[in-house]
């Protein structure tokens, strides 16, 4: 799997929110050999592998990641922004970020000087906060209210097959779809169409799934997205374990065929998993692709991984080894479509 | 010259106590150009030889070591326990990449998602906060670090629009690099320097140097909290980037000799007073030395001080150079009275 940790970090380090399409931009570069590709709307990247059949399975993971958007530019360089996509303040202050203006603009959150502070500081509102780019007054030639800004954090190996960097949510996924992809073109056909989805605007409520479900309306699908991994603060029946396997999601909203089929294939072929259990909708684009026309039976498939939505995500690589084991295993079987 | 050593200085681990990466650079850089020695404490004391033997004698001082991080304990699940070593505020520990030695580490925590409205608001317990390494157990922790161990926040190094740097340690980084330059120049009268431990501890490193060079007079070079930021009243901002370095009359440990901060102010060199009583350095141990000496601080004025993110002017940093040299050989000569 080192080239599939290269990958990782390359689609880690590159920006894909708004209009900024670096991660895209590589997917579909990465993507081409192994399928025909497309792309747009936004960030979207729709990679097609044609099989024996007419049934088609569709693999979605989404490409944006979350950041934040200029509402304001100072006179003296300082940024006021808006949250896009799930943002914990608290751990904005002093933060290294990029700000997407007409070049890359280097910056970094203000934060409250020792002198200043008077007692427990309260993060309940983003607009207290400001982004310092020293530019001073040129900034307003450089930076202009509705440029993306994203944080700035190279990915890096921690011990044990473990590790770190920003957007692992849900470039992990990418990453593994792409790996899917290559092995899937390695095999001699395949027993159905495959649609590999890669998807925008997740973060901002699933936006992307939905429109391209209702588009390419497969027979159907299985999202892949990462889920809460065990870490400090997070009860046990809040979260997958790292190196415990992919998550199989078990919810009243996903198809029971395509989580039971799942289900057969990890214990069969010996991939490890561990099941998650949702009591109704699962915040992932699986919400968005089953309601997507006349309906889609969807799956969930997730990578356990911790400190969602900050720069230091931690992922088990065997994880996502596991992942692209089930999902392959799951499209060369033939999909739900036979299993009954 | 000054922004290329900086640069160098800025990427190397110096955490109080563990200076010795930082110390080795140094002497390497300056021992061609003065006689070296390392003292007890692991200060590196320098003597430098100028065209002349002052009238009154100097000691200059910047401390290399950074805050950082130490670990305290290693617990069954692996993760590593820690307390800071200085002072540094939990909102830059919360959510951070950290770094011990080779190994690469985060602080995380519970995700926003999982955290109740109000607890959101708030900064968790630094006391809860733990280093993830990536290790399933304590074996497996015990086999890469062990409890003792130091390490430190890590951010980038960059520029920031024209004249600004981005980078962690500037605190006191910036001073070192200062006091090496002093000493690769030819200098008027003879001086000495001291590149001191353990500031960030409690200054201790300056004290035992002060006692042992007796100097009359010190010249501390630092790094300062600059609070030019947005949302912030002329009034609270201490000091500015871009208004030269900062020159202290007065802070939590020290009332400065007068006559030596008004000559700085007076220079013509640019450079502003730091306009608040707040923080301290080396200069509180200094001053009280023996007898007694009488004092100085020029600091760079930095922004987001104590953070992997500081962000300081190299404008500022050349201003800080000239400045520490034109009194150097000010106080030297004993044209201060």
């Amino acid at each position: 799997m080192t080239d599939f940790k290269t990958l990782l970090f390359s689609l880690s380090e590159a920006v894909g929110i708004g209009g900024q399409s670096a991660a895209s931009d590589l997917a579909a570069e990465v993507l081409s050999p192994y399928a025909a590709v497309s792309r747009g709307p936004g960030l979207t990247v729709v990679g097609r592998m044609k099989g024996r059949s007419d049934h088609t399975i569709l693999l979605d993971a989404h490409l944006d990641e979350i950041g934040m958007v200029v509402t304001a530019v100072g006179e003296n360089g300082f940024l006021k922004v808006a949250a896009a996509g799930g943002l914990d303040l608290r751990t904005l202050p002093a933060r290294p970020v990029t700000v997407w203006g007409r070049r890359p603009v280097p910056a970094v959150f203000c934060s409250t000087p020792p002198h200043l502070a008077k007692g427990e500081e309260s993060f309940d509102d983003i607009a207290k906060l400001s982004i310092d780019t020293g530019l001073g007054p040129a900034a307003s030639q450089l930076v202009s209210p509705g440029d993306f800004v994203t944080f700035r954090q190279a990915p890096a190996e921690l011990s044990g097959g473990r590790v770190t960097g920003k957007a692992f949510d849900d470039r992990a996924s990418c990453a593994c779809l792409i790996e899917v992809a290559k092995r899937l073109s390695e095999a001699e056909a395949l027993p159905c169409n495959v649609i590999l989805l890669l998807s925008d605007q997740e973060e901002l409520g699933l936006r992307g799934a939905k429109t391209a479900g209702f588009r390419l309306r497969p027979d159907e699908a299985i999202a892949v997205d990462v889920s809460f991994g065990d870490g400090p603060g997070v009860a046990p029946h809040q979260c997958g374990k790292l190196g415990s396997g992919a998550m199989i999601g078990l919810s009243p909203t996903l198809d029971q065929g395509i989580t039971n089929r799942l289900r057969q294939l990890a214990s069969a072929k010996q991939i490890p998993f561990q099941p998650e259990a949702i009591g109704g909708a699962t915040s992932t684009n699986a919400d968005a692709i089953s309601l997507a026309g006349e309906g889609v039976p969807c799956g969930l498939i997730s990578i356990p991984l911790r400190n969602m939505h900050t720069p230091v995500e931690v992922i088990d690589l065997a994880d996502c080894k596991s992942v692209c084991d089930l999902l392959a295993a799951y499209v060369l079987s033939g999909g739900n479509k036979h299993a009954e | 010259m000054l922004n290329e050593t900086l640069r160098a200085l800025c990427e190397l681990p110096g955490v109080s106590g563990s200076e010795q990466t930082v110390r080795d650079y140094i002497l390497s850089e300056i021992s061609d150009y003065a006689d070296c020695h390392v003292d007890p404490l692991g200060n590196l004391i320098a003597q430098k030889k100028g065209k002349q033997r002052p009238k009154v004698r100097v000691m200059l001082d910047a401390h290399m070591d950074e805050v950082g991080l130490i670990i305290t304990f290693i617990d069954e699940d692996g993760r590593l326990h820690f307390s800071s070593v200085g002072g540094i505020e939990t909102a830059v520990l919360f959510q951070r990449r950290v770094r011990f030695g080779r190994h690469s580490g985060v602080i995380g925590g519970k995700p926003i998602h999982l955290t109740e409205k109000e607890a959101a608001k708030k900064l968790p317990d630094p006391d809860s906060l733990t280093i993830d390494i990536g290790a399933r157990n304590k074996a497996e922790a015990e086999g890469l670090v062990s409890v003792g161990d130091v390490g430190y926040l890590d951010g980038p190094f960059d520029t920031l629009g024209d004249d600004l740097l981005l980078a962690r340690a500037i605190d006191d980084r910036a001073g070192c690099a200062v006091l090496i330059e002093l000493i690769k120049q030819p200098a008027e009268y003879d001086f000495c320097a001291v590149f001191s431990v353990q500031e960030e501890v409690g200054a201790r490193g300056a004290r035992v140097a002060a006692f042992s060079l007796k100097p009359d007079a010190a010249i501390i070079l630092e790094a300062t909290t600059a609070a030019d930021i947005a949302d912030i009243p002329a009034e609270q901002q201490v000091c500015r980037l871009g208004d030269g370095p900062a020159v202290s009359f007065m802070d939590r440990s020290t009332l400065y000799d007068r006559a030596f901060y008004d000559a700085a102010i007076k220079s013509g060199i640019p450079c502003q007073p730091k306009a608040a009583v707040a923080g301290g350095n080396n200069a509180g141990s200094v001053h009280l030395a023996g007898e007694g000496v009488r004092t100085l601080a020029i600091s760079l004025p930095c922004r987001y001080l104590h953070s992997p993110s500081c962000v300081a002017s190299r404008k500022d940093l050349e201003n800080m150079r000239i400045l520490a040299r034109y009194m150097l050989d000010a106080i030297a000569s004993g044209a201060v009275e």
